[in-house]
């Protein structure tokens, strides 16, 4: 186990400083840069030689490959410099906007889970039958509804018509209402799909009706048999999931104007700050690897068919 | 029921009972209804300020908070743009307009403390005249030929300039000029990200920002030293500004309409129904500078023919413009610079909308229609591009909808949104861009210098700027009349000289002016008394919330 975890991390390793070396070539390739944007597109209406002196200062001018093994010598003891837009340390930066991200991708997540696994065990009792139909005839239903507009039409009913959830200044539960609500809708859609089909199969699985003459009723062979063997699918798109959550949080904390990562993302694109995204790729990078570690290393426990020593390839 | 709590409660007393006494003298004083102390102003931003170095303030959102935290020499009246006593009671210039000294107020401080004193006004202004390279200040735009600044007293303080500067009494009042503690200049432009580190003498502090959503300003209750004229006098009504960024359109409006924010930045022209519709309060100040705009660029061969530029200027239908996207808050621009704005002429005659003119212009200048009904010369088929500019109210529809007009004629405009970079990049390319959105604001004759000047912000992309792109376009009869405007010291002679820029850059149809353009911002009846500066910026020192 142990050999199996330095290999991992290993790779995680090679595979953040892949990311963060690709994230600087493309950087790089984009015309212009931020000192340009900043200085250029904003009302400071400097003179040439100030807008030169400036490049210089900001090192905009230093030959790329030096540029590189200094960003690369800077991150690794944890300074990713400053943000030309805002003019903060990059790291206090994140250090404000990663813990909310995380907080409400976290809650969110688990929402949709729930979400997902309450629908899938409504569908599988004989009087909500229409209610897998529904999902089956309708795969595209809560998949195809965008998060930017569902987490208008939120704010406009909750908040603006019935007044029930302030977005401006509010709480910090009331904060994460809507939000949640707009990120786990389309994300548990996919889930529930996945689980009534894995339920439907497993229900079909021999062991099933095994359980049954032994003299468990319906509802425990459901949830002691049928659910646990019925999860484990849908663990593949954890990483999938994970993705949407990302882009999800871009949206909804753009719409209800909330502090986190994705915002700040969105900030840095629309203004080139590359040392922010730098680290904004370093982190999504290891979002992705540490989600699919824990995917990976989840899956002998659930299923005892894999604890056999035999490895799954990453 | 502790001691603390009665304490606190005696003092509450206290104050609102001073607080009543001063107010009913202040009526007694101005003869205006006095507002009421006290409340928390909430105000949408759309979009997050950047670093608050007042010389920065140009930019919407800083130049929102920098006006409530600042103070300046001067103080423009709004009304009447004349140049009245702020922190300065009283000024000398000399005759060449090259020496200028400052009486100072005595007894005003910076929010640390500090006081506001001959060594750091004269502190600022080298910083703001100079810029700062170890510590990557900028220069500021509003001061021309800045040499140096002298401590006569500790309350007096005079500054030479190599050159005669008649804008600089009225640099002086403007955001960019805001005084700001010598802590503050003491750090490196880069650390000033966090708001609180900013430290003036204005009406308001900064108490704490989270980067990118939220700020807040906190009363400063010693504040006792408003423009000398200012009909408020004392410490500000309201005790907080919660500055809020909120960057949907939709959810500003909304939650000004259902009470969850008192006053908004930023309502475009479509919403403003829905505002007015529900007896809430539109505010429209004008930015009183050079209109918002299409400026062409003459270093590109397609419009480097004066009859070129006519014929797209005779062919822009700005009134279909202004109606069809815009509001009576946008008034049809009739000159270079805004009807409000100083040395303003009428110049609407040179801006008529004439297709048939426009095509016989281009025509006669070898431009006729090719097969796919597109207007071509030696084989060079017509196409220009520009950029919408982000930060001008519905650019990109303004662009497409002149892209429309410009069809009708056989020309093609592509209007690109871009990323920053690829924008910025291509607009100091007068090959990529022949043409580009512009505008700016400010209440002095040097705005339109500031705007054409190819050391300023170069619209018309000139040699001598800061594109290495331009091959050979400059125009020294343009440049040499800029510079007599920020040189000439006569009053009068300097606004026949602006009115002389506007028809010279109008009669070589540089430019297409579109509207002028305003700020427009959304209150709730029961906010009183918003002011704005004489280019459109909030002040919230004599604002007061009364249900």
């Amino acid at each position: 186990m142990t050999g199996y975890l330095v290999q991992r991390i290993g790779q995680a390793v090679a595979v953040l400083w892949a990311a963060f070396t690709v994230a600087f070539i493309l950087l790089q390739m984009m015309p212009g840069d931020a000192v340009l944007i900043r200085f250029l597109g904003s009302d400071f209406g400097l003179s040439p030689e100030q807008i030169a002196q400036l490049r210089v200062v900001y090192g905009a001018d230093a030959p790329v490959w030096q540029q590189y093994l200094a960003t690369l010598g800077n991150a690794l003891f944890g300074n990713f410099g400053f943000s030309v837009v805002s003019g903060t340390p990059v790291s206090q930066e994140i250090l404000t906007n990663l813990p909310p991200t995380l907080r409400l991708a976290g809650i969110s997540f688990a929402v949709a889970v729930l979400l997902a696994l309450g629908t899938a065990l409504l569908a599988t009792l004989p009087r909500f039958h229409w209610l897998r139909d529904l999902f089956q005839a309708l795969p595209g239903l809560m998949i195809s509804v965008p998060v930017f507009w569902l987490a208008i039409v939120l704010i406009q009913i909750f908040s603006f018509k019935l007044g029930w959830v302030s977005v401006i200044n509010p709480g910090p539960v009331e904060r994460m209402i809507l939000p949640i609500i707009a990120i786990a809708v389309p994300i548990s859609a996919p889930l529930a799909q996945i689980l009534i089909r894995n339920i439907d199969q497993v229900s079909t699985s021999g062991f099933v009706p095994v359980a049954r003459a032994k003299g468990a009723s319906r509802s425990f062979a459901i949830l002691r048999h049928v659910i646990p063997n019925a999860l484990l699918p849908t663990l593949t798109i954890a990483g999938v999931l994970f993705g949407e959550l990302v882009a999800g949080a871009v949206v909804t904390e753009t719409v209800f104007g909330l502090n986190g990562l994705g915002r700040l993302a969105e900030r840095s694109v629309r203004f080139q700050d590359a040392a922010v995204l730098q680290a904004v790729v370093l982190i999504a990078a290891a979002g992705f690897v540490i989600v699919n570690l824990i995917v990976d290393l989840l899956y002998p426990i659930l299923d005892p068919r894999l604890r056999a020593g035999r490895r799954l390839p990453a | 029921m502790s001691l603390k709590t009665l304490s606190l409660t005696r003092r509450t007393f206290g104050w609102i009972a001073t607080s009543l006494l001063l107010s009913s003298t202040a009526s007694i004083a101005f003869g205006q209804e006095a507002g009421t102390f006290g409340g928390t102003l909430t105000y949408l931003e759309q979009q997050p300020h950047t670093v608050l170095y007042p010389p920065a303030g140009g930019f919407y959102p800083n130049g929102g908070i920098l006006n409530q935290i600042t103070d300046k020499l001067t103080y423009q009246n709004p009304e009447t743009l004349v140049i009245e006593p702020w922190i300065a009671e009283s000024w000398e210039i000399n005759d060449t307009y090259t020496e200028f000294t400052f009486h100072l107020r005595d007894g005003v401080t910076f929010s640390d403390g500090t006081p506001v004193d001959a060594a750091a006004v004269a502190r600022n202004y080298d910083v703001y005249g100079l810029g700062d390279p170890t510590r990557r200040f900028p220069i500021s735009e509003v001061l021309n030929n800045y040499q140096s600044s002298e401590v006569i007293d500790p309350l007096t303080v005079r500054f030479h300039f190599s050159a005669p500067s008649a804008g600089f009494l009225q640099g002086t009042s403007v955001i960019g000029s805001g005084l700001v503690s010598l802590a503050t200049l003491d750090r490196a432009f880069d650390a000033l990200g966090d708001a609180t580190l900013i430290i003036g003498s204005g009406p308001f502090v900064v108490e704490s920002q989270t980067t990118g959503t939220e700020l807040v300003l906190k009363v400063r209750e010693d504040y006792n030293w408003g423009p000398a004229l200012h009909p408020h006098q004392g410490r500000a009504y309201l005790d907080e500004i919660r500055y809020i960024i909120v960057p949907e359109d939709g959810v500003r409006i909304g939650a000004l309409l259902s009470g969850q924010a008192d006053f908004v930045r930023q309502i475009q022209a479509y919403d403003e129904g829905q505002v007015t519709a529900r007896g809430y309060q539109l505010y429209a100040p004008s930015t009183r500078g050079v209109n918002n705009q299409l400026t062409f660029r003459p270093d590109n061969d397609l419009v480097s023919d004066i009859n070129v530029r006519r014929a797209l200027t005779l062919a822009t239908d700005r009134r279909e413009i202004v109606d069809t996207l815009y509001s009576a808050n946008y008034p049809l621009a009739t000159s270079v610079i805004a009807s409000t704005a100083q040395g303003y002429i009428d110049l609407s005659d040179q801006l008529e909308y004439n297709q048939e003119e426009a095509i016989a212009l281009l025509e006669a200048a070898g431009w006729h229609l090719n097969a796919n009904g597109r207007r071509e010369k030696d084989g060079v088929v017509f196409e220009l591009t520009a950029y919408e500019s982000l930060p001008q109210p519905q650019n990109r529809a303004a662009l497409q909808l002149i892209s429309q007009q410009w069809d009708r004629i056989g020309i093609t405009l592509n209007v690109l949104a871009g990323d920053a970079g690829t924008a910025v990049q291509d607009n100091l390319d007068p090959q990529r861009t022949g043409v580009g959105p512009a505008m700016v604001g400010r209440a002095d004759p040097d705005v339109i210098k500031s705007q054409y000047y190819p050391r300023n912000r170069n619209a018309l992309l000139q040699t001598g700027g800061v594109s290495d792109k331009v091959r050979n376009f400059h125009d020294d009869q343009l440049n040499g009349l800029l510079e007599a405007i920020a040189a000439e010291t006569d009053p009068d002679q300097r606004l026949s000289l602006v009115a002389d820029v506007q028809r010279y850059i109008l009669d070589q149809s540089y430019t297409i002016p579109i509207f002028e353009e305003p700020q427009v911002f959304g209150g709730a009846p029961y906010v009183h008394g918003v002011g704005f500066e004489a280019v459109g910026r909030p002040s919230f020192y004599a604002t007061y919330i009364q249900r």
